[in-house]
């Protein structure tokens, strides 16, 4: 009998797989376009980001626009690489179910 | 596997699958430009036509770059003041680059023309609503919007009407083409984003990690 694939902890966390999932749609997000559509808080938010960060899979740039403050969120190549991993590990878990 | 931890693997299969859709939607909250850009060439017909009748238009140079030149400000302008925390991707990008193109290569071709005195009324409505039917076109394949291909017909269709037409016939295949595809089609974008803005406010709820 074939090994049941282990679902990356760094993603399951279903904030984290929301974000991720919403930054594999754009080229790049806005912190507050991304608390808007997942409703979360500024500090859940920014602790859920850093742990995706450090993990690799987001990259951060901080700039200033008409002297505003702005932070943009980007997926790397490898966030988009668990992803892919995480997705393809869910659909063998569900087997037949889905 | 339990009938829960099942569950709880498809909920996170589907909230992938709904982030991802999110994610993409904004790129299509721009009926209000159509409508914009509907009102400016009428602006720009009526400012060049005063005093002259309204079907031709050649009497008044200034009209049409000035009300060009205007549209694309104020096009900036509000675009800017929309975007807000929005997320570009790379279909608003595509988009974005196919009617800047579209708008640049009409500018100055009409500019051209009219400055060199090759100025005809016609040939001039035949590439609007030509250049206009390909940007359609394009768009709607990109957004696969068939409401969209609709215009992209009408255009082209005008374009084509438009070349067997008298000067005052011209006008008015250019003037309907306008109301449907730009006011109309404008509204008819405007009220489904609206739609999709309450849709998407009424099913968002909080997510926690």
């Amino acid at each position: 009998m074939p090994e049941l694939p282990e679902l990356n902890p760094v993603i399951h966390g279903k904030l984290r797989l929301a974000l991720l999932s919403l930054l594999s749609g754009v080229e790049e997000a806005e912190f507050t376009w991304l608390r808007s559509r997942t409703g979360s808080t500024d500090g859940n938010l920014g602790a859920q980001l850093l742990k995706l960060e450090e993990a690799g899979y987001v990259a951060v740039e901080k700039k200033f626009v008409q002297r505003k403050p702005q932070t943009l969120y980007r997926m790397t190549e490898s966030g988009r690489q668990a992803l892919t991993d995480y997705v393809q590990a869910l659909k063998q878990l569900l087997g037949a179910a889905i | 596997m339990s009938n829960i931890e099942e569950q709880e693997l498809k909920d996170r299969l589907s909230l992938i699958e709904n982030m991802i859709t999110e994610g993409r939607r904004t790129t299509e909250s721009w009926g209000w430009t159509f409508v914009l850009w509907g009102v400016a060439y009428y602006i720009a017909i009526a400012w060049s036509t005063t005093g002259f009748g309204w079907s031709l238009w050649g009497h008044n140079y200034l009209a049409w770059p000035v009300t060009m030149i205007s549209g694309c400000i104020l096009t900036i302008w509000i675009g800017t003041r929309n975007v807000g925390d929005r997320a570009p991707t790379t279909i608003g990008r595509a988009i974005s680059a196919l009617w800047m193109t579209m708008g640049i290569s009409m500018f100055i071709l009409l500019l051209s023309l009219s400055l060199s005195g090759w100025f005809n009324q016609q040939a001039f409505v035949a590439i609007i609503a030509a250049m206009l039917g390909t940007t359609n076109a394009a768009s709607s394949f990109i957004l696969r919007w068939k409401m969209q291909f609709a215009c992209a017909v009408v255009w082209w269709a005008a374009a084509s009407l438009s070349c067997f037409a008298s000067i005052a016939g011209s006008s008015i295949i250019f003037l309907v083409a306008i109301f449907f595809c730009q006011i109309v089609f404008g509204i008819y974008g405007m009220v489904n984003d609206s739609r999709r803005r309450r849709a998407a406010a009424s099913r968002q709820g909080a997510f926690h990690a």
